[in-house]
C-alpha cells in the first residue's frame, strides 16, 4: 500500500502515513476551509489501510498546537473509529503529544480519551 | 471622511484598546492572513499562551462562522452572496483580557434561528456547555452545511462569560448581527 503524504499548509497540518511502518503523523495547526473535504482522502486512507494491513500494530502520532471545531468533529470520528477496531483486537496506539504551555491542547486530549472505551489514548507532554 | 484625516481615526482605536480592526470582504485566505498578524501581535504582547490560544480560536470561529453561512446560501445573486461574504472584525483589550467583536450581514430569514442557537448556551455552567460539545460532536453534520454547528459552544466554552449579540435591522433583505466573546487574561 501506497504512504500518504500531505505537505503543511498554512492552515492544515503535514500529514505522513507510514503504511510499511504502521506510523501515521499529524502535525501542526489545522483550520482548513473544509475540513471535512480536506480530511476525506485521509480517512480513505485509513480505512483503506485497515482492510489490508495493520494487523502488527499502528501508532499514531498527533502534535497538533491548534485546530478549529470543524476539525474537532473530524479528529473525534477517526478516534472513535481506532477505538472500534481496537475494540476487535487491532493494536493501535494514539500518542497525543503537546507542549506544556499548550494546557489547550492537553485539555483537548483529555476530552478526546475521555469519549474512548478499548483505544490506548496516550496524552504526552514534550 | 476627509481626506488625510485617519489620524482622529487611529487615535479612537488607539484609546479604546483596540489591537487588530478589519472590515472588508472575508475569505479563507483572508483569514489564515489575519490569523498569522494576530499571532504575532499576541506573541509580541506576551500573552500566555492559553489566553492566546482562546483568542486565536475564536477568532477562527467567528470567521469561518461567517463564511461556512455566506457558502451555505445558495443564491444566483452574486451581490447578496457578496454581501454575506463581508464582515467587521476588531480584537482588542478589556481589563486583563480580551474582546473578539465580529459584525456580518445576515438574511432576515435566519435570525431567529441563531438567536434560539445562542440563548440556548445562555445560563450553562462549564460542565454542561463540555456535555453539549461532546454530544453535538458526536453527531453528524447539518446536511449541506460546511461548518460542524460547534463554533459557537466553542466560544461560550472559551469565554466562560455569556455571548453577547445584537441584531440589528437593515432592511427587508437584512440584518446586522454583532457578536461579542470575551476572553479572560491570566494572572
Amino acid at each position: 500500500m501506497e504512504n500518504l503524504l500531505i505537505e503543511k499548509g498554512k492552515s492544515s497540518p503535514y500529514i505522513f502515513f507510514d503504511a510499511t511502518s504502521g506510523v501515521l503523523t499529524f502535525q501542526g495547526e489545522s483550520f482548513p476551509e473544509n475540513a471535512a473535504a480536506f480530511y476525506d482522502p485521509v480517512i480513505k486512507w485509513v480505512n483503506e489501510y485497515f482492510a489490508s494491513c495493520g494487523e502488527t500494530g499502528t501508532t499514531f502520532e498527533f502534535e497538533i498546537i491548534y485546530f478549529n471545531s470543524s476539525t474537532s468533529k473530524i479528529f473525534m470520528s477517526l478516534f472513535s473509529l481506532l477505538d472500534a477496531h481496537s475494540g476487535t483486537g487491532k493494536k493501535i496506539r494514539v500518542n497525543w503529544k503537546a507542549t506544556g504551555e499548550n494546557e489547550t491542547a492537553i485539555e483537548c486530549g483529555e476530552e478526546f480519551k475521555e469519549d474512548l472505551e478499548n483505544l490506548e489514548f496516550n496524552i504526552l507532554v514534550i | 471622511m476627509k481626506a488625510f484625516d485617519l489620524y482622529s481615526f487611529y487615535k479612537e482605536i488607539q484609546s479604546d484598546k483596540i489591537l487588530f480592526c478589519y472590515s472588508g470582504p472575508i475569505s479563507h485566505s483572508t483569514i489564515e492572513g489575519i490569523g498569522h498578524t494576530l499571532r504575532l501581535d499576541l506573541e509580541l504582547g506576551e500573552v500566555d499562551f492559553s489566553t492566546s490560544q482562546s483568542v486565536f480560536s475564536t477568532f477562527i470561529e467567528q470567521m469561518q462562522n461567517i463564511l461556512n453561512y455566506s457558502a451555505d446560501i445558495i443564491t444566483k445573486d452574486s451581490e447578496i452572496e457578496k454581501e454575506l461574504r463581508s464582515g467587521v472584525l476588531v480584537i482588542g483589550h478589556e481589563n486583563d483580557g480580551f474582546f473578539v467583536y465580529c459584525g456580518n450581514k445576515m438574511l432576515n430569514k435566519d435570525v431567529g434561528k441563531l438567536q434560539a442557537k445562542i440563548d440556548s448556551l445562555t445560563g450553562l455552567d462549564k460542565d454542561q456547555l463540555k456535555a453539549l460539545y461532546k454530544e453535538k460532536r458526536k453527531q453528524s453534520p447539518d446536511e449541506g452545511s460546511k461548518g460542524a454547528g460547534l463554533g459557537l459552544i466553542e466560544m461560550a466554552r472559551k469565554s466562560g462569560k455569556p455571548l453577547e449579540y445584537v441584531f440589528t435591522a437593515i432592511d427587508g433583505d437584512f440584518t446586522f448581527f454583532s457578536i461579542r466573546v470575551v476572553i479572560e487574561g491570566k494572572k
